[in-house]
Order: structure tokens, then C-alpha cells, then sequence
């Protein structure tokens, strides 16, 4: 997640690589078989390079990398009916099939919405819901939740570090393991209501909860060719759903 | 949405994307990816509870690949199920909350393996699929193996994740329970 992103899709109307990622996730879910899965990731690995955050797709192999051996192992080697050889393997033809199109659209869903993740702007997408007149709320409750997850992270490594330093096991059989459960979770929860608290009367402090329409200091540009794209890729979508459940 | 409740969400959320990568990170062969919205309906009701959870399930997505969305609807059945069991006192000692984290196990297990099954092929996460994959080579069904799969794991996730919330706000100071009226029923004072 970067502040504001130099990306091409950085520049993008905060709204825009939004629609594009929930228009590619119906549109994968939608694709009837592997070639056209197939098509579908290839675009979506195209667009996020040229948006300049190609490394999102990088990125999303990490747990997709299990996904597609676990696809394959289980769909196109244990897989039943017609037996087809590749590379001295043998394979089911329509197990096979099935885990190739499966393993595409996860590859294209998991690369679109961690490129999205990689060009969101937290501050800009604040400021693009305030301009609209949209509910403050629900725009600062996505934000914090961004915001808070480092937060918590840092917290329980330094939890995780400051147990183990006391002599708590965290390795070794899975009832010492399932044991250890509660010296660490314990601190991390504890912390977090105490912090609930302390931000709940900032926020009240801030009026948080008002009512009174805020207006932005520098609202992000929605051109013409971000509202083209969300209303084409919108169309799309929706006319790939409709033909996925007409035909 | 008042500004306590403005405050509660985010953490609760965090806490359910946080605690789940520390459980992995522990090697357990266990989600605990519902604390936040357990916690969250427990303190605040189901309708938060469900908020947490969906918001949370979002933006898993987000982080890592929006395939995993279809899972919000466990959140929400968890959350209405705590919400249940907080409102018949269900976190006043261990045996109670684990008894109602298996009851939600149960649920949460069978709509997991319907979801694992329908959507995903019965390949999801690297821990069940594991488990999903070694049921099919001792010769059962991929339905079978995905419901066998997802129910025992559900059941023990869901039975430390009630566990591990019911023992929290048994422990928290009266002050604190006193901000949440409905903790306080859920604890029996």
C-alpha cells in the first residue's frame, strides 16, 4: 500500500481500480472453461504491468503457488475418467481441464486485487468518498483497518519475542503448542480494547459520527477516462454474468 | 455509527487478520480468523459482530486475493451464533464456551465444505486441502473428504476461538465490561 502511488495506477480515480478488481473477479468467476480463463488471466497480468505494479503479480504466486499444486495433484492426477498423457504423466482429461481453469482464475482474482492493494491510497480514497457525500464511517472504517494492520502485526511479533524470551515454547507437540495459544493471543486482545477505548473518545472529541457533510481539501481528479473504464468493465461484467446464466 | 462502535470495528477486524498469521506462523492447524467478530458480537451484538467479519473477509481479500471472499458468509453465521450464545449466557466458563464453539464448529464446518466444494474444487487453504488431498488417496469421495476435512477442523478452531473469548471477558476489569452491557449477560454478572 503506498501513500500515493507514482504507478500509472496510482494516478487512477481511487474508485476506478476498485470496480476494475470486482469486474475481473465476476468475470473469472463467470469463464465457462480453460481457454477462456486462461485469456482472462493473461489480460489481467498485461494491465497490472502496464499500470506499474507488476509486482503485484509476482507477489500473489505466494499463495497461489499451493493452490495450483494442490489443484493439480488433486483434480488431474486423482482424477477420474478419460486418461490423457503429458510428459509421462497420467492425467484425467477433464480433471486436468477443471484445475486449469480453476488455477486462472484464482491467478487472475489473487493479481488484481493485490495490485489493487499495492496502488491503494488510503488518504485519497478518504477524500474521493467525502467528495461524493458518501458516509464518512464506513470510508474511515476501511482506512483504520489498513492503518491498524501494521500496527497490530508489529505488536505481535513484539508479544510473540517477549514470551518466547520468557521461556514460553512455541515449537514442539501441538499441546504445547495449542498451550501457548493464550499467552499470546491474551496481551494482543487486551491491548486492542484498551486502545478501543482510548480512540472511541478521540473520535468522539472529533465528531466522528456527525452527520454535517466534510468537505475534502484536495478531492482526487475522476476523469473521463476513469468513468469510461468503471462504466465499460461494469457493462462487461455484468453481460458476462447474464450470458453465463442465459446460455 | 457511534464513535465507540467506529473504534471497536477496526481492531476487531484486525484482530482477525492478525491472530490468524500468528496461529500459522505457530504451526497450529488452526484458523482463529474469528476472534475479532466473536469478540466484536460479544461486546457490541451480532448485527457488529457481522460487520467485522464481512469487512474483515474484504479485505483478506484485498491482501491476499479476493478468491477467499465467499468465506464472509461463515463470518456471518459465526457472528449470529455468538450472538445467541452471548445472549443465554454462553461465555460463563469454559464448558459452556466450548460446548457453543463446537455447536458453531459444527455450522461453520458444513458451510465451509459446501463453499470448499462448489467454488473452489475442494482446494482452499494449504492445511485443509492437505488434509482433503490425503482423505481422497485412502480412496474417498472429493465431497466426502472436503466435509470430513473442513468439519473436524472447524470444530476445534471454533471450539479455542470461543475459548479463548469467553476466558478474555471473564477477565476484564467491571469498568471496562460496564461499557458493554451485553458482554455482561454473555458472562453471567
Amino acid at each position: 500500500m503506498t501513500p500515493v502511488s507514482r504507478a500509472a495506477a496510482g494516478r487512477l480515480h481511487p474508485f476506478t481500480p476498485l470496480v476494475l478488481t470486482v469486474c475481473v473477479a465476476v468475470l473469472a468467476v463467470a469463464a465457462p472453461g480453460p481457454q477462456t480463463a486462461a485469456a482472462l488471466y493473461g489480460v489481467t497480468l498485461l494491465a497490472v504491468a502496464a499500470a506499474g505494479v507488476g509486482r503485484a503479480a509476482l507477489r500473489a504466486l505466494v499463495p497461489l503457488a499451493p493452490l495450483w499444486l494442490f489443484l493439480f495433484l488433486l483434480h488431474a492426477i486423482l482424477g477420474e475418467g478419460d486418461q490423457v498423457a503429458v510428459l509421462g504423466l497420467s492425467l484425467s482429461r477433464d480433471g486436468l481441464a477443471l484445475a486449469v481453469t480453476q488455477a486462472c482464475r484464482l491467478g487472475a482474482i489473487a493479481t488484481a486485487s493485490l495490485a489493487l492493494y499495492a496502488s491503494f491510497s488510503p488518504a485519497r480514497f478518504v477524500d474521493a468518498v467525502a467528495e461524493r457525500g458518501w458516509s464518512f464511517s464506513w470510508a474511515y472504517l476501511v482506512v483504520a483497518t489498513l492503518l491498524a494492520l501494521p500496527r497490530f502485526r508489529a505488536r505481535a511479533v513484539a508479544i510473540l519475542e517477549a514470551q518466547r524470551s520468557r521461556g514460553l515454547r512455541l515449537r514442539g507437540s501441538l499441546l504445547n503448542r495449542v498451550r501457548a495459544v493464550g499467552p499470546v493471543t491474551f496481551p494482543l486482545l487486551l491491548g486492542a480494547l484498551a486502545e478501543v477505548d482510548e480512540r472511541g473518545f478521540a473520535l468522539e472529541s472529533r465528531c466522528a459520527s456527525g452527520v454535517t457533510r466534510r468537505t475534502p481539501l484536495d478531492p482526487p481528479r475522476d476523469s473521463l477516462g476513469d468513468r469510461v473504464g468503471r462504466w465499460l468493465a461494469g457493462a462487461l461484467a455484468v453481460a458476462a454474468v447474464l450470458w453465463r446464466v442465459l446460455r | 455509527m457511534n464513535a465507540r462502535l467506529l473504534a471497536l470495528l477496526p481492531a476487531a477486524i484486525a484482530i482477525n487478520l492478525v491472530i490468524g498469521g500468528l496461529v500459522n506462523a505457530m504451526g497450529l492447524p488452526l484458523y482463529l480468523d474469528s476472534i475479532g467478530t466473536i469478540l466484536a458480537t460479544v461486546l457490541a451484538g451480532p448485527a457488529v459482530g457481522i460487520l467485522a467479519g464481512v469487512i474483515g473477509q474484504v479485505l483478506f481479500g484485498l491482501i491476499n486475493g479476493y478468491q477467499w471472499i465467499p468465506f464472509g458468509l461463515i463470518q456471518v453465521v459465526i457472528a449470529l451464533l455468538a450472538g445467541v450464545a452471548a445472549s443465554q449466557a454462553g461465555f460463563r466458563s469454559v464448558g459452556r464456551s466450548i460446548a457453543w464453539g463446537l455447536l458453531t464448529g459444527v455450522a461453520a464446518g458444513a458451510l465451509s465444505s459446501i463453499i470448499s466444494y462448489v467454488l473452489f474444487k475442494g482446494v482452499t487453504a494449504t492445511g485443509t486441502t492437505a488434509v482433503v488431498t490425503v482423505l481422497r488417496q485412502l480412496g474417498l469421495s472429493l465431497p466426502v473428504a472436503v466435509t470430513a476435512s473442513s468439519l473436524t477442523l472447524d470444530l476445534a478452531d471454533k471450539a479455542v476461538a470461543f475459548l479463548v473469548v469467553g476466558s478474555l471477558v471473564r477477565s476484564l476489569p467491571n469498568r471496562m465490561v460496564g461499557r458493554f452491557p451485553r458482554a455482561a449477560r454473555a458472562i453471567g454478572r
